[in-house]
């Protein structure tokens, strides 16, 4: 796995894909707190036309530079993308257009225009319209030392930027009234966020292509967000995201057509890099320690669980003749409460608990106004919810009752 | 010191447009300091205009303020300000112990690091409005009341000598409303000066003891006994007062082409 950093062919495109990665993460929290996310979208789209534009004049300025030409091609990008930018702009602000249709606008508009010059330059530059095409989806693997170093110092741009930012940043987007009470200048800071947005994108561009690169800006932050909520291991976690989308992406698009046994298909970088991300995002989704959807399913499925073995605790408790399921008596034994169908001690003390729980409750609800024969309901389901704190309260509250609404005695109730 | 004898906030012929539509209208008044005022108004008469053209925040096309004698920038560090709750992103990722915090970077720099000192002033804020217990949990988890306390907290660690509040009292419970009346009645006691936008005319009398009435013009200004009365009010929220709102309307919307 060293390879990919030591090897001279392997090395640019995957450090160049890190780097602009790690950027990305970072850049698109910014955008995906100011719930924008489309911003990068839009942007991206808008700095086609500056690469096609810029291709065209440097092709007739100076026909044999290509150096010339890639350094056209960033100031083209950055100078369409910004007529974009200030187009939504615009837009919502004086002709109070709805945000997301500013942004589709913008979208389809500078797009078209791009695919419009690029179908001119087909026919009078043939060389330089591949060169362009390389732009729509991106090419990583044809990358080399130099961008290495062009995507390295624009990311220690973009981290040396939020740092400085990080306490404006954090007031700012959390609560802009206040930060301008505190004399915060919020102009040059929005404006300087948008600016990295930009770079950002154009930076994306070469390795994952204008058509996916918004998904690196939309996808670490949307992970990271659902593992943290602080906003310094927000921006951490989703630079990180990030980063390691970048290397596996590359990875995987030279392991994988080796472990299908075709070693000579080769699979773009860019889409593979975006499927990483994506992946990663609906992992988060799914199984973040506290929003995941699965976490969330398995502590519902737990709680079942639990309801449904205290139950048959309590029927066991009780000497309640009937059906007891196998597995949850198996998982009973297991947990030490039940030993050949007769409860242990230890369940013994658990089903008294429940019982006084329940019990506690029926007397609370009584002393709340409520009539004796309805009580019973609340506190068959109360009885798995109460904590030892709220049962100290109640029994504090009740002064330690022996017996409940319907005369029985309260287990364990004493002081 | 010229300053010892002049009021908290001065403000003189103060006028604030949006577009050609005045809004604020020649405001006179001379806040004097340690007391609880009550900014009153119906709706769109300019109260929360007012609060942010005192801040900065507005740009006024006439008149002046003046703060203990000198002008806002001199005085920006002794002024604290608690927003509306609808102003802020409540889904931000961040937790009560560092939206109080905020309140501690004037004196801090934005660049600085908290040091454990700043911890510690933090945590001693929480527990005078209560909200110690909560000091790690997410902002979005908490009650509308909470998330207020917590406002109030920030404003307290800013250590300032005045305060403007845009409706502190909108969308709580009985019990913060009544924990943070507690607290402002202290903070006066400190000589701190309170400016509160209010909504309830109800709880006028109890709460406040001095009155701003506004509808664009300042309808009257002074201790609550003398100000309010039902004369002044009906300036203020009656019919007449209605068609003078219902014509700025029209004028804005003249102004800016929508008819």
């Amino acid at each position: 796995m060293l390879e990919f950093f030591t090897d001279p062919v392997l090395r640019a495109p995957t450090l160049g894909t890190m780097l602009m990665c790690f950027g990305a993460g970072l850049i698109g929290c910014l955008a995906f707190l100011q719930k924008r996310s489309l911003v990068g979208e839009a942007l991206s789209h808008a700095a086609y036309p500056g690469v096609v534009l810029s291709i065209l004049v440097s092709s007739l300025l100076f026909p044999f530079s290509e150096k010339g030409a890639a350094l056209s091609i960033l100031i083209g990008a950055l100078l369409t993308s910004s007529l974009g930018l200030i187009v939504i702009h615009q837009m919502e602000k004086r002709l109070k257009i709805s945000s997301d249709a500013a942004l589709c606008f913008v979208l389809s508009l500078f797009f078209g225009v791009g695919v419009l010059f690029a179908s001119r330059l087909q026919i009078i530059q043939p060389l330089w319209f591949q060169q362009i095409q390389l732009f729509l989806f991106g090419q990583a693997a044809t990358m080399v030392d130099g961008h290495i170093i062009l995507y390295g110092a624009l990311a220690l741009f973009v981290v040396a930027a939020i740092l400085f930012l990080f306490r404006y940043l954090e007031i700012l987007y959390f609560d802009r009234g206040f930060a301008k009470a505190l004399g915060m200048r919020v102009g040059p800071i929005d404006l300087l966020t948008y600016f990295l947005l930009v770079v950002a994108v154009i930076v994306g561009m070469r390795s994952v292509g204008v058509v996916l690169m918004s998904a690196m800006l939309i996808a670490p932050p949307a992970a990271a967000r659902q593992w943290t909520n602080r906003f310094g291991p927000f921006l951490a976690l989703s630079s990180f995201f990030g980063l390691l989308s970048g290397f596996l992406g590359n990875l995987l698009s030279i392991y994988v057509p080796r472990w299908v046994g075709e070693p000579h298909l080769s699979l773009a970088t860019g889409p593979m890099i975006v499927l990483v991300a994506s992946s990663l995002c609906v992992a988060s989704l799914l199984f973040s320690t506290q929003r995941g959807y699965c976490t969330r399913m398995a502590r519902i499925a737990a709680f079942r669980l639990e309801t449904a073995s205290e139950n048959l605790l309590k029927a066991l408790y009780k000497k309640r003749e009937g059906k007891k399921s196998w597995w949850l008596l198996k998982w009973l034994e297991w947990k030490g409460l039940v030993e050949n169908s007769a409860l242990t001690d230890l369940g013994v003390q658990e089903a008294e608990k429940l019982i006084r729980l329940h019990r506690l409750w029926e007397v609370y609800l009584v002393h709340m106004g409520q009539g004796v024969e309805r009580v019973h309901a609340s506190a068959e389901e109360m009885e798995h919810i109460l904590t030892p704190e709220i049962e100290q309260e109640l029994q504090a509250l009740l002064d330690y009752p022996t017996v409940d609404p319907h005369e029985q005695p309260i287990p364990g109730g004493a002081r | 010191m010229g300053e010892v004898n002049s009021p908290a906030i001065e403000i003189k012929n103060l006028t604030v447009h949006y577009g050609k539509t005045p809004v604020l209208w020649e405001i006179n008044c001379s806040i004097p300091r340690g007391i609880l005022l009550g900014i009153l108004g119906p709706n769109g008469a300019g109260k929360s205009t007012l609060l942010k053209t005192l801040l900065g925040q507005l740009k006024p096309i006439g008149g002046e303020t003046l703060f203990f004698g000198e002008k806002l920038r001199e005085k920006k560090k002794k002024i604290a300000y608690v927003p509306q709750r609808s102003s802020v992103d409540w889904d931000f990722p961040i937790n009560v112990e560092n939206v109080v915090l905020m309140g501690r970077y004037q004196k801090l720099g934005m660049l600085k690091w908290p040091k454990k000192a700043d911890r510690q002033a933090v945590h001693a804020v929480l527990d005078r409005v209560g909200m110690l217990p909560f000091a790690r949990r997410q902002i979005s988890q908490l009650s509308g009341g909470q998330q207020q306390r917590v406002f109030i907290a920030r404003a307290l660690l800013q250590e300032a000598d005045i305060y403007l509040m845009d409706e502190p009292f909108a969308g709580v419970d009985i019990a913060t409303e009544k924990a943070l009346i507690a607290l402002f009645a202290e903070l006066k006691k400190e000589g701190k000066t309170l400016c509160i936008v209010h909504h309830d005319l109800m709880t006028v009398r109890s709460y406040f003891d001095w009155i701003l009435l506004l509808n664009s013009c300042l309808i009257d200004f002074g201790p609550v006994e003398e100000v309010f009365h039902e004369e002044n009010l009906k300036r203020a929220y009656g019919s007449s007062a209605y068609l003078f709102t219902e014509t700025k309307k029209l004028a804005q919307a003249r102004s800016t082409g929508d008819e």
